[in-house]
């Protein structure tokens, strides 16, 4: 039959894509349907430039209209008034949540899409990671382990340009990186007397996707730190700076934006999707597109909604739902600030330049032996930093004495943030609410999620650990947490569409397919089976360039 | 309501606030708030009444002053700080609840301008605005010093100096003037250096980020 694409990529964020680029490079035509509209690397960073007073409202933003039509996004950090326009009108786009609960569901409809604003922290998944479920028995065995991932997430890491430090900690396997950004005084202080403290424990800078050498065109990092406006140096990993160009140099690449795909079209006869339904949504005007297959990566929760509205006559309750399981098990992380303190050490030390990422304490809970009274582990994100001018805000004083006061660096201060791992539920799931439709007549996603007692323990211990390492670095603590956040507050929602070998406990299959479905992939968050407690989205990558690799190889043996 | 109005309104807060003051501010009935709040703002106007503008100047000018940079009042802080309160930065837009006041007493949708009103008459005699550099000055730094006491101002919420102290000095390290003259501004530092030492001169940076939010 013949098809008007190779393949269909649907969402041009992260995993949207790594999707076209690999299968562009293999020689497919790729269709890549963007919901969201056109940012062009460079030209389209609108606030990239600018000083808070050339801003209305000095980077703070207009509480008023947060408050009307960014009522959830607003509460991202990353979300200011340089941001905001790569985040989702909240009126505009809503969604559902189970009586009782909290989701904080953190989204940027554009070019790009998160690849813009995202932490760019980038992790690998270790064997303790890969074998968790099948180890206490939540959720479905990983159908991979760390050999089957670990060729691909060193192809993902020499692409997109991984900054870090190689240490040899088992739960947090090293990769392929350009040379570390450096610690600061004061954590490189921290560091010797907690590895001294506690020999099972690393504090190593953030693996961050952001260059410390050019490459291909990209420039190395500036230190601005403001990321998440866009980078015209292309510094950072993005769509933008990275996947889109390799892929439009293959000639192989369509795109389209401001189009959303209302449904992947299913044939019962050849029991394989044919393409998906479109909706240019300036212009109303709606479509079809046909693909011999089809790349889900619209972001873990939206390609959920997507199978979940996909249904038909062979899969009544969402396509590729044989299981009954599809949208559910889905996680966070469990996050809370763990411990913040204070330094007198070093008042004549500061640093030059704004750092793009900070330091990390990888697990070291439960890996060979149980320790505390939860299953899995978690891990601290931080950093140490002089106080600046917002200080001024909490302190007493009025007057030319004040003003002086405020004038240098403020004290010292060293936060850690705990992540959970989320362990995986079947309460915890996604649903299409069929009482409220958006503004072209879809069923909402309703986003049923709670952290469990898993997690609130979890986050106890660490708050407790996180106390005794900046106490012994010789840091007064004043404030430590270890309630988690609403759910989504980590922005690493995921699952739904987990991968298991079983098509009867797992949507999808050991190369992102859904099982149902073999000419579907799945590529996104939505196809993890479990959390780990790094940050995800490499893993996602090296998932993605991994399904790519086996659709080609299936499509030339005419197995899809 | 026209400025000369709002004047004449604001002349007959003094003289209720003078009178309250004399006599040892132990009741602030809101029956004659009514009459102080004439002054004040007519609820559809966004705009501050020249009073407020007056005492809004004023207190800026006294909580980060001219030195060998220009200060609040110079690099438009007010302007800034009305901004704010009309769209709600950093939890501004909400009343004053009436038990923050001194006396306990306050009409329904006291703002925080009405309340700062309120307090600095009360401490200068009844006529902040009227009163000499020094007692104004004094009068701040009583109200800031009560504001920031251990343990809290009675009432449980941070006082509203907080949040209007916030507004100030936001607007202020956010000018050009108080980014990069009084602190220091890089847009692109090109570099990082994880350890300098800190001059005896040295100016924290005003757009350290991770500073902003997390210091």
């Amino acid at each position: 039959m013949s098809t008007e694409f190779d393949a269909i990529v649907v969402g041009s964020g992260i995993t949207g894509g790594w999707a076209a680029k690999e299968l562009t490079e293999k020689g497919l035509k790729v269709l890549m349907v963007e919901r969201g509209r056109m940012i062009e690397h460079g030209s389209g960073y609108v606030t990239e430039t600018l000083a808070p007073w050339e801003m209305p409202f000095r980077g703070e933003g207009d509480a008023a209209l947060y408050a009307r039509d960014f009522a959830v996004q607003s509460k991202n950090r990353h979300f200011t008034e340089f941001t905001q326009n790569h985040f989702v009108n909240d009126r505009d786009n809503p969604y559902s949540v189970a009586e009782g609960t909290e989701f904080n569901w953190w989204r940027g409809y554009q070019l790009g899409g998160r690849s813009l604003t995202w932490g760019r922290q980038s992790y690998r998944m270790s064997d303790y990671d890969f074998g968790a479920n099948k180890k206490d028995g939540h959720g479905s065995d990983w159908p991979i382990r760390y050999a089957d991932l670990a060729p691909w997430y060193d192809h993902v890491e020499r692409f997109i340009g991984v900054s870090g430090q190689a240490e040899g900690v088992a739960s947090l396997p090293d990769g392929v990186y350009q040379p570390p950004m450096a610690l600061n005084v004061l954590e490189r202080y921290a560091k010797g007397i907690i590895e001294q403290r506690w020999p099972d424990r690393r504090l190593t800078i953030g693996r961050t996707a952001n260059l410390t050498q050019e490459k291909e065109g990209r420039s190395a990092c500036q230190y601005r730190s403001i990321c998440a406006r866009g980078c015209s140096y292309g510094a950072y990993f993005s769509t933008q700076s990275s996947t889109l160009p390799a892929a439009q140099r293959t000639g192989n690449l369509t795109l389209i934006t401001d189009t959303v795909v209302e449904r992947v079209d299913y044939d019962a006869r050849t029991r394989r999707a044919t393409g998906v339904s479109v909706l240019n949504v300036k212009t109303g005007e709606r479509r079809r597109h046909t693909a011999r297959i089809v790349f889900l990566n619209a972001g873990a929760f939206n390609t959920n909604h997507l199978l979940l509205r996909s249904g038909s006559d062979a899969f009544p309750t969402g396509l590729g739902n044989s299981s009954g399981l599809l949208g559910t098990h889905i996680m966070d992380h469990a996050t809370t600030v763990g411990a913040v303190a204070l330094f007198d050490r070093f008042q004549d030390r500061t640093t030059y330049g704004n750092r793009p990422t900070g330091v990390v304490i990888p697990r070291f809970r439960n890996l060979d032996r149980q320790e505390g009274d939860f299953l899995r582990g978690y891990s601290f994100q931080g950093g140490a930093l002089r106080s600046t001018w917002t200080r001024a805000k909490r302190e007493a004083g009025v007057g030319a004495d004040f003003k002086a006061a405020m004038r240098g660096p403020g004290g010292w201060r060293m936060v850690l943030v705990s992540f959970a791992e989320s362990l995986p539920r079947p309460t915890n799931r996604l649903t299409l609410d069929l009482s409220k439709t958006d503004a072209v007549g879809a069923p909402l996603l309703k986003i049923d999620f709670s952290h469990g007692e898993n997690e609130r323990k979890a986050l106890a211990d660490a708050g407790r650990e996180a106390s005794a390492m900046l106490t012994a670095a010789g840091g007064k603590v004043v404030l430590s947490l270890d309630r988690p956040g609403a759910g989504g507050s980590a922005i690493h929602e995921m699952g739904g569409a987990m991968m298991g070998d079983n098509p009867r406990t797992s949507v999808t299959n050991r190369w992102n397919q859904l099982h149902d479905v073999p000419n579907v992939f799945v590529s996104d968050g939505a196809a993890m089976a479990s959390s780990a407690c790094q940050n995800p989205s490499l893993t996602y990558m090296a998932l993605t360039a991994r399904a790519c690799d086996a659709a080609v190889r299936l499509l030339r043996e005419a197995k899809i | 309501m026209d400025n000369r109005t709002r004047d004449a309104g604001g002349a007959g807060r003094r003289q209720f606030l003078m009178a309250m003051a004399a006599a040892g501010a132990a009741l602030t009935p809101v029956a004659l708030w009514a009459q102080v709040r004439t002054g004040a703002d007519a609820p559809a106007a966004k705009a501050l009444a020249p009073s407020q503008q007056a005492l809004l100047d004023r207190v800026a000018d006294l909580t980060i002053p001219d030195s060998d940079t220009p200060g609040a009042l110079a690099v438009g802080v007010p302007a800034f700080v009305a901004l704010a309160l009309a769209h709600g930065l950093e939890g501004a837009g909400a009343p004053v609840p009436a038990a923050r006041f001194t006396g306990g007493a306050a009409p329904e949708g006291a703002t925080v301008l009405d309340w700062l009103t309120f307090e600095l008459d009360l401490k200068t005699g009844g006529a902040f605005l009227a009163a000499a550099p020094a007692a104004q000055a004094q009068a701040l730094a009583a109200l800031d010093g009560a504001a920031y006491a251990p343990g809290g101002p009675p009432g449980g919420d941070a006082s509203p100096w907080r949040v209007l102290k916030g507004l100030i000095v936001t607007g202020y390290y956010t000018s050009e003037a108080g980014a990069s003259q009084e602190l220091q501004y890089e847009l692109v530092p090109g570099h990082w250096d994880p350890d300098v030492p800190v001059g005896p001169h040295a100016r924290a940076w005003s757009n350290d980020w991770t500073a902003v939010d997390f210091g």
